[in-house]
């Protein structure tokens, strides 16, 4: 994201980009903008696809129940002990001649990565892919202080040029088409069109190749913190965060305060189910263990290294119902999966995080007010529970969630009628089987056969996005009865 | 923020959470199935792009020389610390530069040196290990043994031996996990640089090399 808004060019780009001004406050709102669209299309299909690799790769490896068990571990056990933990990461990093800040929230964390810039009279950060920088918007600040940041990997360097947003935790352009990326880089980078996927490779290589090389400044996130050694270990494909931790001389790592494990043993299991559930390879192309800057005699590596820890909710959320969501590895199994995020997109989640797991985080870290709806944007099938490399029990937070919601009297009135209503009749058997039994009459009276797709009046809050299933003529319990009575 | 209060914040939630016990595991190697080491890594790291040559150490001159006329490579960024003797000065007398890795102290300095490696063909390095499950090689970096060599360049070539390769990640760490420690900079490296940013097709050589060879060498 960028502060200065460019509009003349992100008129041109096809895939409209998200404005969060014109944004609907409602997630069935953004929904509704794209659903249907080519975009969510391009989502449907990218997913499928990281969706069958994860499934190989899993298949493939015989280990990975074990390693699912041991990364699942390691990660609840960092969270039941993460104040130990962090003080000893802290330390760590410090004997290895880093230096670390703590940032209560998304401005503290912004202000004090613009203050390490500017103090490296940084005119140029080369930024690898992260998310917690996303989450703070790390970019507006650094923009807003004359420095200017170029995001590195192909995805979000596409995403910063065209004014957009990621759509997926590891695939941030899976909205966009190839179409759409030469048309963008025609405008913005002044090249010969072309939607040749490898030519437009070569554009952002060579482009890119002079940022990594002149920044003065190197972003990134933290995809583990390993506490006994405080090291930071980035994993990437395109070499983008080597790059931004070799070149340059000031390295700044932002982490969000939950991404430790203890051990290094922990960290292995981790790393064995990460790139697998991810995008199904084994491991990914690089995956970097930093600890501390360069050393005396190194020929190479940045002079200084920085590590950002950020709270901003984290804490809150450690104490909460849904403590168990901030043990997630970032891998995106769980969007791929997921037959809503695969129907909508991740734009329509409203925030950084979408899918399953942005459908608990996100109203976990911000607060519910303005996130109430999130948490109904899924089926509660359960298949997130069963892609999570870590065995996040996703359907389980999902229901906490909404839980919270209606504990604090967040339910909307007509919601709250009609469960009440739902309620009063499944409490009384008499009552539940005589609705039953006016439901089945009613529904033959609806035209056509299989699932309801539109009722009238109160009916239609739900079958305006949602298809409903029809009665049956009679009850299970009226079968049953008459099974019984061998009629 | 002060570091006690950003702990005690912590630290006041830690326990008042809902959280799933962990469940009891094992530590160490997985259990994966026993395969052939060399035959392996080879296989996989062909898998994924890159290539796998084995020779016996006496022909490994040869073999890089190839490797390089192969890509029209005149100039070499390599590593001091190669397991091959007197490989630096073989290179030189067959008509190879050897380029200097060491990034100057000095901001004007290093902005010069760094733009030399914008047009570099390729990089020289060793390995630490081999990890036969990925097909990956490890690079521990320090001195004489420069990070940007198995990056900047378009074409990495990596000098293992033989008895170097392991079964997998996990067996590497757990073999000995303070190898993370003892480097500021470790790094697995699984296949040429690559990216499914764009429509999810595979692109290789996004940043880093497009072309790996590892030369295995036979040390038995």
């Amino acid at each position: 994201m960028v502060s200065e808004p460019r509009s003349r060019v992100t008129q041109r780009v096809p895939t409209a980009p998200v404005d969060p001004k014109t944004t609907p406050v409602t997630f069935l709102g953004r929904a509704k903008l794209d659903l249907g669209s080519d975009k969510v299309a391009a989502v449907e299909d990218g997913a499928r696809r990281l969706y069958r690799h994860r499934a190989e790769a899993v298949a493939e490896y015989p280990a990975m129940e074990e390693m699912r068990a041991r990364a699942r571990a390691g990660r609840m056990s960092a969270l039941r002990n993460l104040d130990r933990l962090l003080a000893r990461f802290a330390d760590q990093v410090e004997a290895t001649g880093g230096k670390v800040w703590w940032a209560g929230d998304a401005a503290e964390a912004n202000a004090i990565v613009t203050r390490i810039a500017a103090d490296a009279g940084a005119g140029l950060v080369a930024k690898s892919k992260s998310m917690v920088t996303e989450e703070t918007e790390l970019n507006h600040a650094l923009e807003a202080a004359g420095i200017e940041v170029v995001e590195t990997d192909l995805g979000e360097f596409i995403v910063q040029l065209g004014n957009d947003r990621p759509s997926h935790l590891i695939a941030p352009v899976l909205h966009t088409t190839r179409y759409d990326v030469a048309r963008l880089f025609a405008d913005r980078l002044g090249v010969a069109y072309t939607d040749v996927p490898e030519e437009l490779n070569d554009i952002a290589r060579t482009h890119l190749r002079r940022v990594f090389l002149s920044a003065d400044v190197g972003v990134s996130g933290v995809n583990i913190g390993i506490a006994d050694t405080g090291t930071v270990i980035l994993v990437t494909n395109e070499g983008n965060g080597r790059f931004v931790t070799s070149a340059p001389r000031v390295h700044i790592a932002m982490m969000g305060m939950e991404r430790l494990v203890e051990t290094v043993d922990e960290a292995a299991a981790v790393l064995e189910v990460l790139a697998r559930s991810g995008t199904g390879q084994r491991l990914s192309v690089y995956t970097t263990m930093l600890t501390g800057p360069r050393r005396p005699g190194d020929p190479d590596g940045p002079d200084e290294l920085h590590v950002v820890i950020l709270d901003n909710g984290r804490s809150r959320v450690l104490g909460s119902n849904v403590a168990e969501v901030l043990a997630c590895i970032r891998c995106g199994a769980c969007l791929n999966v997921c037959p809503v995020y695969r129907r909508v997109g991740g734009h329509s989640y409203g925030s950084v995080y979408g899918g399953p797991v942005g459908a608990v985080l996100t109203p976990a870290l911000e607060g519910p007010e303005q996130w109430a709806d999130l948490p109904y944007a899924s089926t509660l099938c359960g298949a997130c529970r069963e892609v999570c490399p870590v065995g996040i029990d996703l359907p389980g937070l999902l229901l906490a969630s909404r839980a919270n919601t209606a504990l604090r009297g967040g339910l909307e009135p007509g919601l709250r009628r009609a469960v009440r209503a739902y309620a009063a009749v499944a409490a009384r058997p008499r009552a539940w089987g005589l609705a039953l039994a006016a439901a089945g009459q009613t529904a033959r009276l609806l035209p056509g056969k299989g699932w309801i797709e539109s009722l009238p009046w109160y009916g239609s809050a739900w079958t305006d996005s949602r298809h409903l299933p029809r009665p049956a003529a009679r009850s299970f319990r009226q079968r049953w009865k008459e099974r019984r009575s061998g009629a | 923020m002060e570091r006690e209060r950003f702990l005690a914040a912590v630290a006041a939630n830690v326990t008042a959470g809902v959280l799933p016990a962990p469940p009891p595991i094992t530590t160490g190697p997985p259990s994966l199935p026993d395969v052939d080491l060399i035959e392996t890594f080879c296989t996989r790291l062909g898998v994924i792009g890159g290539h796998a040559h084995r020779c016996a150490i006496g022909e490994a001159v040869r073999q890089i020389l190839d490797l390089l006329g192969e890509h029209a490579a005149t100039a070499v960024l390599a590593w001091d610390d190669l397991p091959v003797p007197r490989l630096a000065s073989l290179l030189q007398e067959s008509g190879v530069e050897l380029l200097a890795s060491s990034m100057p102290a000095d901001r004007g300095e290093r902005a010069a040196h760094l733009g030399g490696y914008l047009g570099l063909a390729a990089g020289l390095t060793g390995a630490d290990a081999g990890l036969a499950e990925s097909g990956s090689v490890v690079l521990s970096h320090g001195p004489g043994r420069p990070r940007l060599a198995s990056l900047a360049p378009e074409v990495h070539i990596a000098l293992l031996p033989a008895s170097r390769i392991v079964r997998s990640l996990a067996h590497f760490l757990a073999a000995d996990p303070v190898v993370v420690a003892r480097t500021a900079n470790l790094v697995v490296i699984t296949g040429p640089s690559r990216t499914a940013d764009i429509e999810q097709r595979l692109t290789i050589g996004v940043h880093g090399p497009r072309h790996i060879h590892v030369v295995v060498l036979d040390d038995a």
